[in-house]
């Protein structure tokens, strides 16, 4: 039962860092109608930004506001040098121009830090555990992590609810000409969502630097089980995002944990371990694929 | 009426609280250019793309050839013998009109999962496209890219596609519509051309044309049917001058 | 002869003669990279059939050349192993024998095709890039997974397939396999793409919406196209597993899908014979860049984002003056 509690948080915790990935995704994707494939890529900036600065201050805050912004930053100046070219084109050169950009960030990375990878300290303070329950301990700094997406989806969901701003974005997501003719200065609203995006890319990076490897091509890993949120929850929808992120988190993370003693109870154990192995690190795929018979457009698709 | 080829019933549609069509009735006859007209917002290209099965009406029937079609996808309608032309020229703009007008062709030879033959060397497209081609004038195009036909010789090409499956309903929503007075004569021979060998549904802004070309006529005003006869009862009913032609002048 | 002919024959004359000259300069080298080179380019080539004319951007590619390289892999495992891959419901033993490997390899990259594709296509637009790079990616943590078959780091193959009246552990003997290969299957999707079927896939590509309202099912065309297109990459994987006597979970990483999308384009999408010389251009490139520099992609990346902003048609359409595509 401890056992199940725990990994329910570390599915939860999964399901936060894949929510800020594809909240910015979703909407790049919706507004824009671009698709970017190297959003993986300030996820890693924001990390290997966030490593360096923790390294030389031992300020994990001081490294939060660092990656954040770097990756925020580099987001912004893409949108105006490369991507701002693209929004009238076909997809496939939209695929393309990005994953040339992915191989310049991965190689730019290895040349600036090296192929080694690097490690983050949990930051002071957050690095014991708290007894949620007699006998289920669990690290402060994920606890931290699930708290600070949480905030994140509260602000999401206010901006969009409650400002003008906010409003203008959604109403873009589901009707693009509706946006120009409200008279939005839509060059400056592109770079704006896009920096956003990017800003929670960042975050997310800067989040799982304590608990992965920060390594070049880590964006691409996230890349693509974003890709799956996107997919399941449907595109240009955040409330899309929050389920599917959830989803896939839990799908994955419960997968992995618990497949193994399930099968065990039927195969023996060999073929279990190895049958579960394939099964769990296939799961959320075969989630996708369910969902997709069922709903071809996605869990929430967004109108228009 | 045996000769009936559409029957709309009591159709309804509504977009939130606006009503798109509202009790709809409708008799196509067999043979006739049956005109559709109405001012803007009356709801006329609603009322095609539920006749052609891009929209799903609310509530009400549609029959055709005694068939009720209401929840039959396009395609399938297509199949039965109802062919559209979009108010937007919809063609395959990267394809020459020749393989345009062999893709029309292709769609009435059941599978086309023909892999090695050029397309151009099966029986059917051999003897049909130069006669396709021919039958809306586009036959000295027949190697051009169709994205560099002019605006008329597209609607041509659309109206050309739309024929070759010999369909027994032809839908043409605003057809004249963008193009300049010499497309619109040319276009209105083309259909007239037609008249006797298919029955033709025509939506239409232009009232020369339509009270030229039309054999009879409905005024559709806010998604309602308010009046359909004969041109000449049309242009001398009092309650659709009021409504429709007395705005226009 | 026409620029475009002309363009051809060079491309086949230069091909062919390759290992003879390769003999005289004494460079075996010339040989394997020319191998890799019509591999990539088969691939390529089916995947053109895919984004060129079906419009089907198809971001997991390598899926299938890793199927098919793999079934060469598994088969060579069992074989040498002396061990059935099956007992049951049939028995199934491994083999090296490339009569029977390679069009195995084919037909079941063409299965994995089929199954992935009739889930994808129910999608379109954006939804239908990241499916397949999902579904690509499923595949690939599929073979990571595969203990037996060497996990991450992948199975080693003791020598190439064997095929009656070749050894293909001669460089030239495979050069001409991957050769022919690569010929025959441009005759055959050159007569695909101007068949009636191929008119079909063309018009669907160009405006799916208006193929439907012609009453035309286009869905089965493109599953079809796509399984077409997966079980050629899947022979491309098989040769590349006889190439490089080596198979791994990385030929499925989406960065090869990438790399094969970027040969299209560099070579000139919807053109069949452009993919070919992407292909070699890409290769050349990489292998050049990789001479002066470890960091090579440093200088692909912004070279491919300035290819796509500025390079519409291609490089066989540059060469052969043919600026309309489909053609």
């Amino acid at each position: 039962m401890l056992l199940i509690i725990e990994q329910l948080l570390n599915g939860l915790q999964l399901g936060i860092t894949l929510f800020l990935m594809s909240a910015g995704l979703t909407l790049v994707f919706g507004i824009m109608q671009i698709i970017n494939l190297a959003h993986g890529s300030f996820y890693m900036i924001g990390a290997y930004v966030a490593a360096t600065v923790a390294a030389y201050t031992g300020s994990f805050f001081l490294a939060m506001i660092a990656g954040v912004t770097a990756a925020a930053a580099t987001g912004c100046i893409v949108e105006m040098l490369v991507l701002r070219h693209l929004y009238k084109r076909e997809h496939l050169d939209q695929v393309l121009a990005t994953f040339g950009l992915i191989m310049f960030f991965n190689e730019l990375v290895r040349i600036v830090w090296g192929r080694q990878p690097l490690f983050m300290n949990v930051p002071d303070g957050l690095t014991a555990s708290i007894e949620l329950l007699p006998g289920l301990p669990y690290p402060t700094y994920r606890l931290a992590v699930i708290g600070i997406g949480f905030l994140v989806a509260v602000f999401l969901w206010l901006m969009f609810t409650k400002t003008r701003i906010g409003m203008q974005i959604r109403a873009g997501s589901t009707n693009r000409e509706m946006v120009g003719a409200l008279g939005v200065n839509i060059n400056l609203l592109y770079t704006l969502v896009f920096g956003l995006g990017t800003l929670l890319a960042g975050l997310a990076g800067v989040m799982a630097g304590p608990i992965l490897a920060v390594e070049p091509g880590m964006g691409e890993s996230i890349l693509i089980l974003t890709f799956v949120v996107i997919v399941i929850g449907g595109i240009g929808s955040i409330r899309g995002a929050v389920a599917g992120a959830l989803l896939v988190g839990m799908v994955d993370t419960l997968g992995r944990a618990f497949l193994p003693s399930i099968l065990r109870t039927v195969l023996s154990t060999a073929t279990a371990d190895s049958v579960a192995a394939s099964l769990s690190s296939m799961a959320i795929y075969i989630l996708m694929a369910a969902i997709l018979v069922w709903k071809p457009r996605g869990l929430f698709p967004a109108h228009g | 009426m045996a000769d009936t080829l559409l029957k709309v019933s009591r159709l309804h549609k509504s977009f939130g609280a606006v009503m798109a069509t509202n009790n709809l009735s409708l008799d196509i006859t067999r043979g006739h250019i049956h005109a559709l007209i109405g001012p803007n917002g009356a709801g006329k290209t609603t009322l095609v793309n539920q006749l052609s099965g891009d929209m799903q009406a609310d509530s009400g029937t549609i029959h055709f050839l005694s068939r009720d079609i209401t929840r039959l996808k396009s395609y399938r309608r297509a199949q039965m013998g109802i062919a559209r032309s979009f108010q937007i020229t919809h063609i395959f703009e990267n394809l020459t009109v020749a393989e345009n007008m062999g893709l029309a062709i292709c769609a009435g030879l059941g599978h086309n999962f023909k892999f090695w033959r050029h397309w151009r060397n099966t029986a059917a497209i051999k003897s049909e496209l130069p006669i396709a081609l021919e039958r809306v004038d586009l036959i000295h195009r027949a190697e051009l890219t169709a994205r560099h036909l002019s605006h008329g010789e597209k609607r041509q090409l659309e109206v050309g596609m739309a024929l070759v499956g010999k369909p027994e309903l032809l839908i043409l929503d605003e057809p004249m519509a963008g193009l300049g007075p010499g497309g619109t004569v040319e276009l209105a021979k083309l259909i007239k051309k037609q008249k006797g060998r298919v029955t033709i549904l025509l939506v239409e802004h232009d009232m020369d044309v339509v009270f030229s070309l039309a054999d009879r006529v409905t005024v559709l005003v806010y998604g309602e049917n308010i009046a359909t006869g004969s041109p000449e009862e049309i242009r001398n009913n009092p309650v659709v001058r009021k409504a429709y032609l007395g705005e226009g002048g | 002869m026409n620029r475009k002919q002309i363009t051809l024959w060079c491309g086949a004359i230069i091909l062919i003669l390759l290992p003879p000259f390769a003999l005289q300069t004494g460079s075996p080298y010339l040989l394997s990279l020319g191998s890799r080179i019509l591999i990539y380019a088969l691939a390529a080539v089916s995947l053109d059939l895919l984004l060129g004319y079906g419009a089907m951007i198809s971001l997991g590619h390598a899926a299938f050349v890793g199927v098919g390289a793999y079934t060469v892999g598994i088969l060579h495992f069992h074989s040498s192993a002396a061990e059935p891959v099956l007992t049951w419901p049939f028995l199934f033993t491994g083999s090296d024998n490339g009569l029977l490997v390679l069009p195995l390899a084919a037909l079941t990259a063409a299965f994995a095709a089929l199954i992935i594709g009739a889930l994808c296509l129910r999608t379109i637009g954006m939804h239908f890039i990241m499916i397949t790079l999902a579904f690509a990616q499923m595949l690939y943590y599929f073979f990571i997974s595969l203990e037996k078959y060497g996990g991450d780091d992948g199975l080693s193959l003791a020598a190439r397939n064997s095929l009656p009246g070749l050894d293909l552990g001669q460089g030239s003997h495979f050069y001409y396999l991957c050769l022919a290969a690569l010929f025959l299957f441009l005759f055959f999707a050159h007569k695909l793409v101007n068949s009636r079927f191929g008119l079909i896939i063309r018009g669907a590509g160009n405006n799916d919406r208006r193929i439907k309202g012609l009453g035309i099912h286009s869905y089965r065309y493109k599953l079809t196209t796509f399984v077409i297109a997966g079980g050629s990459a899947g022979l491309a994987g098989a040769l590349l597993a006889n190439q490089t006597e080596f198979v791994s979970p990385g030929l499925m990483h989406w960065t090869l899908s990438g790399e094969l999308m970027v040969m299209v384009l560099l070579g000139g999408l919807g053109t069949l014979f452009g993919p070919v010389l992407g292909a070699a251009v890409f290769l050349l490139l990489e292998e050049t860049l990789a001479m002066y520099t470890e960091h090579w992609m440093i200088y692909m990346g912004p070279f491919l984002v300035l290819t796509v902003i500025f390079a519409k048609h291609g490089l066989f359409g540059f060469l052969s003056g043919d600026k309309e595509k489909n053609g």
